[in-house]
C-alpha cells in the first residue's frame, strides 16, 4: 500500500443536509464508514484527496486520523453535472478477504476486423468480480489486437487478478467486432406536417372537434 | 427526416417550466464520450437531426454515435397576423427538453481528439451550451 492510498479523516458532528453542504464549502467531503458488524462512524475526507484517489481508479484505502483500518469505496455519489463528489461509503476490509467489487474493462489495440468494414463495439464497460480485497485492479485492460470480423470476446475470456473469480455469466459479449451498419433512415417513411396517432380517440372524434 | 413520438395521449402539452439539473440520463452509458448539456431549453427535433447528421458524417465508418434525446413534447403556435383568441394553436414542432447536465449525445469506438472534434462540429448546431465529458469509471 503506497502513500497514494491514504487518506486522512475526522469525525464528522453534524448530521443532515445543512451540515453537509457547509462541511463541503469547507472542502471536505462526508463520508462513512461501516461493516464486519461494527457500529457506523460518519467521518470526513479532504475533498481534493478523495477526488485524485477515485480518479486514479482506486478502490482500497488506507483511514488514517480519526480512524486507522482499511477501507474499500463502496459507492460514490456524484452532483448532477458530474463534477464533484457529494459523498462516499467505505466498507471495513481485513487484508485477504474476498470482496465483489466493480471494476471497469478497457479496450487496447487496434482490432484487424477494423480495416476490412468492421467496428468494435464495446458492449461491457463494466464488469463484477470477487477476489482478494488487495489484488483489485484500477481496470481490466482487454487486447483486441487479434478481434477479426465476426469475432467476438466473451467474459470468460478475460484476464483476472490472482485469486479472482468472475460474477456471472461467463458467455457474455464485451467487445465485438461487427459490421458497420449501413445508416438507415428511420423516419423516412414519415411525410412532411404528419400528426403522431392519439391514444384512445376515434377517427370521428376528431372530425367532430375540428 | 426529424424524429417524433408514433403515439401519443394528447396532440399538444402545456408549456410546463425547467427547474434544476439533470438528476437522471446525466451520465455517460453507451459510449466512452458525451456531449453534456450545461444549461436548460428545448432542442427542436430538427436540430437534433442536424446535430446527429454532423457527427455521423464525422464519424463515418469508425466509432458508433448514440443520440440520447427524443423529443417527446409538442410546441404550438398561432399563425402569423391573427386576432387573438380561437383557442390554442395547433402543433407547429416537436422538441426535447433539456436540463443542464443531460448528455444528448454518446460516441464509442474513437479517440479523444476524434470525439473533441467530432463534439465541436455538432456543439454549433446545438441552442445551448455544451460540453464534453469522459466515461465514469466503474
Amino acid at each position: 500500500m503506497s502513500d497514494n492510498d491514504v487518506l486522512n479523516v475526522a469525525i464528522r458532528e453534524g448530521r443532515g443536509s445543512g451540515a453537509a453542504r457547509k462541511l463541503r464549502a469547507s472542502g471536505q467531503t462526508p463520508a462513512v464508514l461501516y461493516g464486519h458488524g461494527e457500529e457506523s462512524v460518519s467521518l470526513s475526507v479532504g475533498a481534493a484527496d478523495l477526488t485524485s484517489f477515485v480518479r486514479r481508479g482506486q478502490k482500497l484505502a488506507k483511514l488514517a486520523g480519526a480512524v486507522s483500518e482499511s477501507a474499500l469505496v463502496r459507492e460514490l455519489q456524484w452532483d448532477a453535472m458530474g463534477n464533484d463528489i457529494l459523498h462516499v461509503d467505505f466498507t471495513r476490509v481485513n487484508v485477504g478477504e474476498m470482496v465483489e467489487t466493480t471494476v471497469s474493462v478497457e479496450l487496447r489495440g487496434e482490432a484487424p476486423g477494423v480495416r476490412v468494414g468492421g467496428v468494435v463495439q464495446h458492449s461491457l464497460h463494466e464488469i463484477t468480480i470477487r477476489c482478494p480485497v488487495q489484488n483489485i485492479p484500477e481496470k481490466i485492460v482487454v487486447s483486441v489486437g487479434g478481434l477479426e470480423l465476426g469475432q467476438s470476446l466473451t467474459l470468460a475470456e478475460l484476464e483476472l487478478p490472482e485469486g479472482g473469480e468472475l460474477v456471472g455469466d461467463g458467455g457474455t459479449i464485451v467487445v465485438q467486432c461487427v459490421e458497420a451498419a449501413a445508416e438507415v433512415d428511420e423516419e423516412a417513411s414519415v411525410a412532411d406536417g404528419a400528426e403522431p396517432e392519439v391514444i384512445g380517440r376515434k377517427e370521428s372524434d376528431g372530425e367532430e372537434e375540428a | 427526416m426529424a424524429m417524433m413520438p408514433k403515439r401519443v395521449k394528447h396532440r399538444k402539452s402545456q408549456r410546463g417550466r425547467i427547474k434544476g439539473n439533470a438528476s437522471r440520463g446525466n451520465r455517460v452509458v453507451f459510449g466512452d464520450f458525451g456531449l453534456q448539456a450545461l444549461q436548460g431549453g428545448w432542442i427542436k427535433a430538427q436540430t437534433i437531426e442536424a446535430g446527429r447528421i454532423a457527427a455521423q458524417q464525422y464519424v463515418r465508418g469508425e466509432g458508433r454515435l448514440y443520440v440520447r434525446l427524443f423529443p417527446h413534447k409538442s410546441v404550438t403556435s398561432t399563425p402569423l397576423e391573427t386576432r387573438m383568441g380561437k383557442g390554442k394553436g395547433e402543433p407547429d414542432f416537436w422538441a426535447a427538453v433539456v436540463k443542464p447536465g443531460t448528455v444528448l449525445y454518446e460516441l464509442g469506438g474513437v479517440t479523444e481528439e476524434q470525439a473533441r472534434v467530432c463534439f465541436a462540429r455538432l456543439a454549433h448546431k446545438m441552442p445551448i451550451q455544451v460540453r464534453l465529458v469522459r466515461r465514469r469509471s466503474a
